[in-house]
């Protein structure tokens, strides 16, 4: 026999598994998780649209229709949205610009050069009313996370039919 | 003013009502509307117990769930929920609950005896404060029938099954389109809808079929629309990436490009229901005998 060895029929105790304290009683019951994710809407209805950004220049006359936006439409616009904080500020020698800022972290903007206040107000809603996603192109028209209704069909279950 | 029209009539045979725009739906059946387990077990036992071995189960576990605490406050932010609305919103937090109507409109009985009530005309400088100060042409038009439902006796036997199966599914039509929803589904819809913001409600009222796992009540074409609820909101648009197609003409360097790019109205799946036996009786059904085409719930072979 060699020096360090275990005799015949005598087990190895193994470093990792403690045989005498596993048994089936002791084994806990795992519960399984259930993740519940965010429908807005079904409940509460947040706009996903958190932030507006206007920037604008004062010398540029692409930001013409831009300045008289600001001045005229924006005050009347920002009351009627309290949700969505609005920022201002002046971006010399630049085009104007409109950024959205979205819950989901997303930003979209939009360039307003030359248009009128009438149209920016059109781009402004379009900011609004977005929700911040990537565009997509999708064939399905509903999306559900809840499982199938019905049910899966199975061949083994229900009656036969003849034909 | 933040309200907006109150009717979507479209052109096609699809329409959709505008409905209490400034009322939270009831998020969680009431008691009233579920079914008390003996008398659901009582009408099963006059049924085919056969058919219906696994529905009853699955029917008491239902009511389980109903009978469980189910008051889970809706809002989780309070202060930034439907803030959409905040004309409404200044109106009526103050108010709490108090503008809430005691019954849902869908239960108020269909049949118009009355002309619509005239509105008051208000200044425009105060807030709507109650349905009376919105314009006419802006209130939910209440749908006007010539007369109450008529239920036959065998849907008023077999709707309780319908009813007891929880998850409910409709296959709503709008413009011809059939959309199969559940609660909670977001729909984005094929085209973008006019006259709608974000935070409105819309409610469905063309359905080809409701039904449960296993019963279905099938329309011909359509299931009246006093029988369901379905209602969802309008929770923005959405625009697909720009398309870019290129025209060519023959032996012509030049080429044409075509963008488009176009929009959807997004929504969210509210609510699902079909409504019991015992509300289309207050609504002031009259049950009627059998007939050869009435609607009648299927059971699933």
């Amino acid at each position: 026999m060699f020096p360090g060895s275990f005799p015949v029929g005598v087990r190895k105790p193994c470093k990792w598994v403690n045989l005498k304290n596993t048994s089936i009683t002791t084994m806990p019951v795992k519960a399984i998780k259930t993740i519940s994710s965010a429908r807005n809407g079904v409940g509460a209805f947040i706009l996903q649209c958190k932030r507006l950004d206007f920037h604008y220049c004062n010398f540029g006359g692409s930001s013409r229709g831009m300045l008289s936006f600001l001045t005229k439409d924006l005050a009347a616009f920002a009351r009627e949205h309290p949700q969505i904080e609005i920022r201002v500020s002046p971006r010399p020698a630049k085009h104007p610009v409109i950024k959205g800022h979205y819950i989901n972290g997303h930003e979209k903007a939009i360039c307003v050069r030359n248009l009128e206040p009438s149209e920016i107000m059109k781009k402004t809603n379009i900011l609004k009313e977005a929700n911040g996603e990537k565009l997509k192109r999708t064939k399905k028209p509903v999306t559900s996370l809840n499982e199938s209704v019905r049910g899966i069909w199975s061949p083994y279950h229900g009656d036969l039919r003849g034909v | 003013m933040k309200v907006n029209m109150a009717r979507y009539e479209a052109a096609s045979s699809a329409s959709v009502d505008f409905l209490d725009r400034n009322r939270e739906p009831p998020l969680h059946p009431t008691n009233n509307r579920t079914i008390s387990s003996p008398q659901f077990a009582l009408s099963l036992r006059k049924g085919s117990l056969t058919m219906f071995s696994r529905s009853v189960l699955r029917s008491f576990a239902s009511d389980l769930r109903f009978a469980a605490p189910s008051s889970i406050s809706a809002a989780p932010f309070p202060q930034r929920a439907c803030l959409h609305q905040t004309a409404w919103l200044r109106t009526t937090q103050t108010q709490s609950h108090s503008a809430i109507p005691d019954t849902p409109l869908g239960a108020i009985p269909r049949v118009q005896d009355t002309q619509p009530s005239t509105p008051t005309s208000t200044p425009n400088t105060t807030t709507p404060q109650t349905d009376a100060d919105f314009p006419n042409a802006k209130k939910p038009v209440a749908p006007s029938f010539d007369a109450p439902i008529e239920v036959t006796k065998s849907l008023m036997s077999t709707l309780p099954h319908l009813v007891g199966q929880s998850p409910h599914y409709v296959v709503a039509e709008l413009h011809a389109r059939p959309f199969l929803l559940t609660e909670g589904d977001h729909l984005r819809l094929p085209f973008l809808m006019p006259n709608v913001k974000p935070g409105d409600v819309l409610r469905f009222n063309r359905a080809s079929a409701v039904g449960s796992r296993d019963f279905t009540l099938k329309g011909s074409p359509h299931v009246d629309e006093r029988l369901f609820e379905c209602r969802v909101r309008v929770t923005g648009t959405e625009s697909e990436p720009l398309r870019i197609k290129e025209k060519t003409k023959r032996r012509q360097r030049h080429t044409k490009t075509a963008k488009s790019k176009h929009r959807y109205t997004i929504m969210r799946v509210m609510e699902v229901r079909v409504k019991t036996p015992e509300e289309l009786l207050e609504e002031g059904a009259v049950v009627v005998e059998d007939t050869e085409d009435t609607p009648k719930v299927e059971a699933r072979s």
